[in-house]
């Protein structure tokens, strides 16, 4: 596993590698098709659930429904999306919060990653599952201890309030109040992605640089990055992926106004009870994600070949 | 190998059957009962008026579902008229509160129970105040009202006008905040009751089927002017939180002076003490902030119409009625005199002589729209 690159992957190629080491010729055959049936119902379910409202989606947001009812073909909810002042503002602070928190989650996870693979005693382990302690906290929770802890009056507020210093300006219903619990979110899948994709380092490579007299920063640049430059473009999709479409974090931190795609589907499609125009956002997202979800295809695809 | 294999696969079948959605079928015996409001409903119904629905009516079990908001329940709504339509079970039979007049014609097409004619025994007790048409069951009401900080504003300067109101939120930046309008009724019925302001004070304007674009134009810009100009002087230059619940601990921290409230939600709170005894109530009496009494829907095609019905009358007896009083905070759907005369005394300053209203459908599609595009945005705040 450590040794692994891909996470996602890791365990196909683990399997092939055992089964070739297994004997008999009939258990191997099983295995195949056990493999072809567990990946069956995932692949079935995105293609009924994900893809599937996809590809209906895409002919819904180009269809025009007339005042008798007809329908026709017309770019006119796509004209509209980028006309509005107001919609454009809400995809350039999706853009804007995805990027930041992206940018954040690198400089706070690949130290977090390096840390925990060079180190191994308690403290690492305690670390560890710090790190990845927020993957069980749902987001509606955190969200409300968001408000208690840096929100107005809160924890924080308190603390420096006892030593007599200043309160805090709340990045409670700012764009910033999102930022901080998405980045506080997505932590734990970015540095398991990390920290596995630096099981690929080895550490004869890392000694045989110090021995030639090589700085710390001089393996990191040198050794480290080029080996996990993959595992850092696939974390970064599955942060940024995860992050465009999100929701609750959204909802109830951030501010009214300009609101991020999620928030702003959701309330077209159910208080503006207006579906063609929230088909026609989804569209818009699809296909920002789908840039990203490129990135990854990409370079697992280039890591499979030989 | 073989061991585990087989648990993997099973585990991989058990879970991917969960996940397929359930062919359900609305079972005799279990009313399918929806709501759109707040968790202190659903948690009167799940602990007052199941227990002891059941208890009184052995073999019927009653399905709380939850359908998120106005507009998740009118979906459900559109699905039973479609039922009703193609002569299929619209799988629901009671709804908790709505507007019979949505979907639009769904009275003339007969998809809700009559209770003047269903045979309540109680229908001669709804509060004349309440009555809006037959197929619709007046139960509780509850009303918007200012939740303020005694000790920050002393009872004697609570505003009790709007432009009182809008004096001293603007003597006060930063002191004030209200959720936005489609995310609770708190927020919402600040919103309507500017629009009603702005439209001098006269409720009857608005209708559930008088909307239309140029009339809203006419008749919602001049709010949005108001807003917007309050807007600088709100919590954070102009934050709104995205919830009734967000602007209740709001106060509770100490992070603001003043938030309208639900009259149901305060009292509530103040009994738990989420806020504290400090916290004062007030209510303007130029025009009182909108509120409205919540009524119950029944279906005239659900599998469980009569055991709806006689669950739709047991909720007007005194014992719940009573229990909405005492154990909600709101008012009672049934005239005064059907509530115990101790009760009558002790919940006096919360009886409403008016409750302003507000139609929703599509007028609460234009409030929705036009407040996210001409009050939420276009503020400054970092100034």
């Amino acid at each position: 596993m450590r040794r692994e690159p891909r996470p996602k992957r890791s365990q196909y190629s683990m399997t092939e590698h055992t089964a070739a080491t297994v004997s008999v010729a009939g258990t191997r055959r099983g295995r195949k098709y056990a493999g072809l049936f567990l990946v069956a119902i995932p692949v079935f379910l995105v293609a009924w659930m994900v893809i599937w409202p996809i590809l209906t989606a895409i002919p819904r947001s180009l269809m025009q429904v007339g005042t008798d009812g007809s329908t026709s073909f017309s770019f006119a909810n796509y004209q509209f999306f980028f006309s509005d002042r107001y919609s454009l503002n809400n995809l350039t602070v999706t853009l804007w919060t995805t990027m930041v928190c992206a940018a954040l989650l690198l400089v706070i996870c690949l130290p977090l990653a390096l840390y925990l693979r060079f180190t191994s005693n308690r403290i690492a382990a305690f670390v560890q599952s710090l790190a990845i302690f927020p993957m069980f906290v749902p987001s509606i929770i955190l969200s409300y201890a968001f408000i208690r802890v840096l929100g107005p009056n809160g924890t924080v507020d308190l603390l420096l309030n006892g030593v007599g210093l200043p309160r805090i300006r709340s990045p409670y219903l700012t764009p910033w109040g999102p930022v901080i619990g998405l980045v506080w979110d997505n932590i734990p899948l970015t540095v398991l992605i990390l920290v596995s994709g630096l099981g690929a380092v080895s550490n004869a490579t890392i000694e045989a640089a110090r021995d030639v007299g090589a700085r710390r920063l001089a393996i990191l640049w040198h050794i480290i990055l080029p080996r996990i430059t993959n595992s850092i473009l696939v974390a970064i999709s599955f942060g940024v992926l995860g992050i465009f479409s999100s929701f609750t974090l959204p909802y109830v931190l951030g501010p009214a106004a300009p609101e991020m795609m999620g928030p702003f589907m959701q309330r077209t499609f159910r208080d503006l009870q207006n579906p063609p125009m929230a088909i026609t956002q989804a569209v818009i997202t699809f296909a920002f994600c789908i840039v990203f979800g490129l990135f990854y295809i990409r370079s697992v695809a280039k890591n499979r070949t030989p | 190998m073989k061991r585990r294999q087989f648990v993997i696969m099973a585990a991989g079948s058990a879970v991917g059957t969960l996940v397929l959605p359930k062919l359900a079928f609305a079972a005799e015996g279990t009313i399918d009962w929806y709501t759109s409001s707040d968790t202190n409903i659903l948690d009167f119904w799940t602990n007052h008026v199941k227990p002891g629905f059941e208890a009184a009516n052995p073999g019927i079990t009653l399905n709380l579902v939850d359908a998120g908001d106005g507009s998740g329940q009118l979906a459900i709504l559109d699905r039973a008229r479609a039922a009703m339509q193609t002569g299929t079970d619209p799988q629901a039979d009671y709804f908790e509160t709505g507007d019979p007049h949505l979907p639009v014609g769904a009275i003339d097409e007969g998809l809700y129970v009559n209770f003047a004619e269903a045979g309540l025994e109680n229908w001669s007790r709804v509060n004349p105040l309440a009555m809006d048409t037959d197929y619709a069951l007046p139960y509780r009401g509850s009303q918007v009202l200012l939740a303020y900080d005694t000790t920050k504003l002393p009872v004697a300067d609570a505003p009790k006008t709007w432009e009182a109101l809008v004096a001293w939120i603007k003597a006060n930046p930063g002191q004030f905040i209200y959720n936005r309008p489609d995310k609770g009724g708190s927020g919402s019925n600040f919103v309507r009751r500017a629009i009603l302001e702005a439209n001098g004070r006269d409720t009857s304007k608005f209708t559930v089927d008088n909307y239309s674009a140029e009339a809203a134009e006419a008749m919602l810009n001049p709010a949005w002017d108001i807003l917007a100009d309050l807007a600088p002087s709100l919590f954070d230059n102009g934050a709104y939180t995205s919830g009734n619940t967000q602007s209740v601990q709001l106060l509770s921290q100490s992070a603001v002076t003043m938030i309208p409230v639900w009259s149901d939600q305060a009292l509530q709170a103040l009994a738990n003490g989420v806020l504290p005894e400090t916290t004062g109530l007030v209510q303007l009496t130029d025009l009182a902030l909108p509120g409205g009494f919540s009524r119950s829907l029944v279906l005239e095609n659900g599998t469980n119409r009569d055991m709806s019905i006689k669950l739709a009358d047991y909720l007007l007896s005194e014992e719940i009625q009573s229990k909405v009083l005492t154990e909600l905070g709101g008012f009672p759907g049934v005239s005064w005199d059907y509530v115990s005369s101790d009760l009558r005394e002790r919940y006096a300053d919360i009886i409403p002589t008016t409750i302003p209203t507000f139609p929703s459908g599509e007028w609460e599609v234009a409030v929705n729209d036009g407040w996210y595009r001409a009050v939420a945005p276009n503020v400054d705040r970092n100034a």
